[in-house]
């Protein structure tokens, strides 16, 4: 794909066809079964079904506390860093089961990137920091470096502004750049997934603007999975839509269809605002 | 009345209230602990470096009442006012108009003549005091200093100049010159002599000894053939040639040192001839101006930084004790981080955080306060007589029954040191640890990393201003601590450096020298106290300078890091 025509997107061409998605169609990334998570005694996720579409963008919207980024870290197992974190259920990668026995869980998180909330690179150099995937892999070879991390950085719209001081300190990036910075370094290592946790939420409106259109050119290549509390922002970039509450999943369908017409009330009062 | 005494109240009241009284506390303590350190500093710095400063020589009368009168020509040393009931006690004849009097130490060096190189004299009865151009003294390899008039110099017993003045005239001053001139030639020869018999003998015998060594070893393992043994003594014949030729040329040296003579009147009138070889240097302080004086006091610093200690350790330089000090804390330093680093890293983040973990945090924060003599104690019981014992054992038999590492050394002093410091760098290193923020482990983990890859690649990097502070502390503590030394390694002279040139170069088995315990030993185990001790200030305050110089390094190498990784406190 081509980078440099990332700015020419703009924000009409994102509310974009009114074409019915029907999540029948869809090709299965991720399916998740009747999953429940457990912090200690309390039940934090109660019984989750769903997919995850290929290469489309799929948002979690609900109010704080509702689960929705305990989920997506049950995707590429960060839950597992959590000491007292129990789960049954679950959820397949293609025809995978992620939780079973056995399973590589540092080639799983490279197969299911993340990114998260507050821009968090690495106190190297921009290189370092998109080649930091590689290396773990224990690829070395400066060429195949060099054309994987100008490969991430244009993938996320970064190279124009970087390609001059790439050897600099990712720290003296804006956030929105580090933002952008962390996306190229989770892309480098070609993952199938990409995890989103609100990834705009700590960042000024340019900037959330850019990720958005990112996330945009991104699903092309990837499927993505993004979890929001920004529910114009959902309806801008995601193709479905999934509405928790409480630790369930009260409705999921694409994006348009839960926006314009929820089945369920709950969703209905949680995106016309009455609560969340 | 009571009115006004209540406003009074109320007013101390507020002011408590106020918080006042506990910002000037703090302030005065903070104020008392500067004033301390700067006294402390002061103190050993004056006294230290007033030792290297030419001081004048006076001469005079001194009739002591009751005593023969004689002629006195000495540095003044020290002065103190003492009651004259004290005098009296002592059995000094002192006037009954006098209630106190200066007494002071004075330096009349020539220890070989008079027995002694300091005498108390009361100033009250030394008279007729001057300061003639023409004492000179004289700072010699052996038995102190030396003060008088030059009389004559002699090359082979023939007078090349001579002088009856002991005013600056002519003939004297051409004396001087010659005298000079000869011992700059005496130096040069005596450089040469050090350096063959230090450097060139010295490696000759190592060499000698390694084949002792490899002959024995060959022994011990019944692999002795005559092949080998041939070999043997062909290298040893060629040693033992060089040797030769060696010991030809230190007879030459010698015979040339020695040619000259000199010839000094001492205070009583007596004469004397002595070698010129035995001067170190000689000066006149007298007729010195302040920029020769000046210069004279560089070079005497210099001296003390870079040369040898003399006798006994008395004079002369330090810089054996410097090097050694220095080498000791850096292979320390090199031992004491990876591991506190490992083993705090097992204890954050390996380690389940239960009852265990916790009983061994509290013993490692406890092990910090363990008097270092009690380390001492273990360093020679545990590493020196069991493991240094099994390890001559095992890897050294050819050397025994003398011992390689069966005996105190510079690496036994080093891990010694390692192990007193290791709690530091743990307690540091765990608390760096614990900063790291999670979302940076995250975004690590979530690039498909392990845990170790993580913490090589992240979380180390990061905690590295931290395990700096340990290794600062560690240094801090190290670079002082004498009394496990003393146990362990440290001797009061070394003859080589634990790094030279001879094979392995680096020489862990060697007994070193030490800063700390050169003041101690310079102090209080000398011969000479009264000379030695303006050389523990001045030991003293290097010892301070070069941990204060190890700290700044690390401080450094942490603010450098620090600089790096600052902006991740979020």
């Amino acid at each position: 794909m081509s980078a440099t025509n990332t700015h020419s997107i703009d924000i009409s061409a994102m509310q974009r066809s009114q074409q019915a998605l029907r999540i029948e169609d869809e090709k299965v990334c991720l399916s998740v079964k009747d999953l429940h998570l457990y912090y200690g005694d309390k039940e934090a996720l109660k019984g989750i079904d769903m997919i995850i579409p290929e290469k489309k963008v799929t948002a979690f919207i609900g109010p704080s506390g509702c689960g929705k980024s305990t989920l997506l870290r049950c995707f590429n197992r960060m839950n597992d860093l959590v000491d007292s974190c129990r789960i049954t259920g679950e959820i397949n990668l293609h025809d995978t089961n992620i939780y079973a026995k056995g399973t590589d869980v540092a080639e799983l998180r490279r197969r299911v990137g993340m990114v998260f909330q507050k821009p968090n690179p690495f106190p190297k150099s921009i290189y370092e920091n998109v080649a930091y995937g590689l290396r773990i892999q224990g690829i070395n070879k400066k060429r195949v470096i060099d054309e994987t991390v100008e490969w991430a950085l244009r993938s996320a719209a970064l190279w124009d502004e970087v390609k001059d001081r790439l050897h600099e300190s990712a720290l003296g990036m804006s956030g929105g750049q580090q933002q952008r910075l962390v996306i190229a370094r989770t892309v480098a290592v070609k993952p199938e997934v990409l995890l989103l946790d609100e990834p705009a939420s700590a960042l000024d409106p340019i900037s959330t603007l850019k990720i958005e259109e990112l996330i945009h050119q991104l699903k092309e290549e990837f499927t993505i999975a993004i979890v929001t509390h920004n529910m114009q922002q959902a309806a801008r970039v995601s193709d479905y839509t999934a509405f928790m509450y409480m630790g369930n999943m009260v409705e999921f369908g694409d994006t348009n269809g839960l926006f314009t017409n929820p089945t369920k009330q709950q969703t209905e009062d949680y995106i016309t605002g009455r609560y969340g | 009345m009571s009115n006004e005494l209540k406003l009074k109240n109320q007013t101390v009241s507020q002011w408590v209230k106020s918080g006042d009284p506990w910002v000037w506390l703090n302030a005065g303590a903070v104020a008392i602990c500067v004033i301390m350190v700067i006294g402390l500093l002061a103190l050993i710095a004056v006294r230290g470096l007033g030792h290297f400063w030419p001081a004048d020589i006076n001469q005079g009368t001194y009739s002591l009442p009751g005593n023969p009168t004689y002629t006195l020509v000495a540095e003044r040393v020290e002065s103190a006012e003492v009651p004259a009931a004290q005098l009296r006690e002592a059995g000094i004849n002192v006037e009954d108009h006098h209630d106190m009097m200066m007494r002071s130490l004075m330096k009349t060096g020539n220890r070989d003549v008079y027995g002694s190189d300091f005498r108390w004299i009361i100033d009250e009865y030394f008279t007729d005091v001057t300061k003639p151009e023409m004492l000179f003294a004289a700072e010699r390899h052996e038995w102190g200093n030396l003060y008088g008039y030059l009389k004559a110099v002699k090359e082979n017993g023939q007078v090349v100049a001579q002088t009856s003045d002991l005013t600056p005239t002519d003939s004297a001053l051409a004396t001087w010159a010659a005298f000079e001139k000869s011992i700059e030639r005496a130096t040069t020869i005596y450089d040469d002599i050090h350096e063959v018999e230090k450097d060139e003998i010295g490696s000759i015998n190592y060499k000698l000894e390694r084949l002792r060594l490899e002959q024995r070893r060959l022994e011990l393992n019944n692999a002795l053939t005559p092949e080998k043994m041939a070999d043997i003594d062909a290298q040893r014949a060629e040693q033992d040639a060089l040797y030769q030729a060696l010991q030809q040329r230190l007879i030459d040296l010698y015979a040339e040192i020695n040619r000259d003579t000199f010839v000094v009147q001492v205070m009583d009138g007596s004469e004397h001839e002595l070698q010129v070889a035995k001067i170190v240097r000689a000066y006149r302080p007298n007729a010195m101006g302040i920029a020769e004086k000046i210069g004279f006091y560089g070079s005497k610093v210099v001296e003390f930084l870079t040369a040898e200690p003399r006798e006994a350790n008395t004079e002369g330089g330090v810089f054996p004790a410097i090097f050694g000090t220095v080498m000791m804390v850096l292979l320390m330093t090199v031992l004491v981080t990876p591991f506190g680093v490992v083993a705090a890293v097992y204890l954050r983040e390996y380690a389940s955080q239960g009852f265990v973990t916790r009983i061994i945090r509290i013993a490692v924060n406890n092990l910090a306060g363990v008097p270092s003599i009690v380390y001492g104690v273990f360093g020679l019981g545990f590493f020196v007589y069991f493991l240094g014992s099994g390890i001559d054992q095992a890897l050294f038999p050819e050397a025994l029954p003398s011992p390689t590492f069966g005996t105190g050394g510079l690496m036994w002093a080093s891990i010694t040191l390692a192990l007193l410091t290791v709690p530091v760098v743990i307690v540091a290193t765990e608390e760096g640890l614990s900063r790291i923020p999670r979302n940076v482990r995250e975004g690590s983990l979530a690039l498909g990393a392990t845990k170790a890859e993580t913490l090589w690649r992240v979380v180390l990097p990061m905690a590295s201003p931290a395990i700096m502070t340990g290794v600062i502390l560690a240094v801090a503590r190290a670079a002082g601590e004498v009394a496990p030394l003393m146990l362990v390694g440290v001797v009061k002279l070394a003859p080589s450096l634990p790094l030279d040139g001879n094979y392995p170069f680096i020489h862990l088995d060697q007994k070193f020298m030490h800063l700390g315990f050169h003041i101690y030993d310079v102090g209080f185990q000398s011969p000479n106290v009264e000379a030695a001790r303006p050389l523990v200030y001045a030991t003293a305050l290097l010892l301070v300078i070069v941990i204060a110089l190890l700290n700044l390094a690390a401080v450094t190498i942490r603010n450098h890091l620090r600089e790096k990784y600052k902006s991740l406190e979020m």
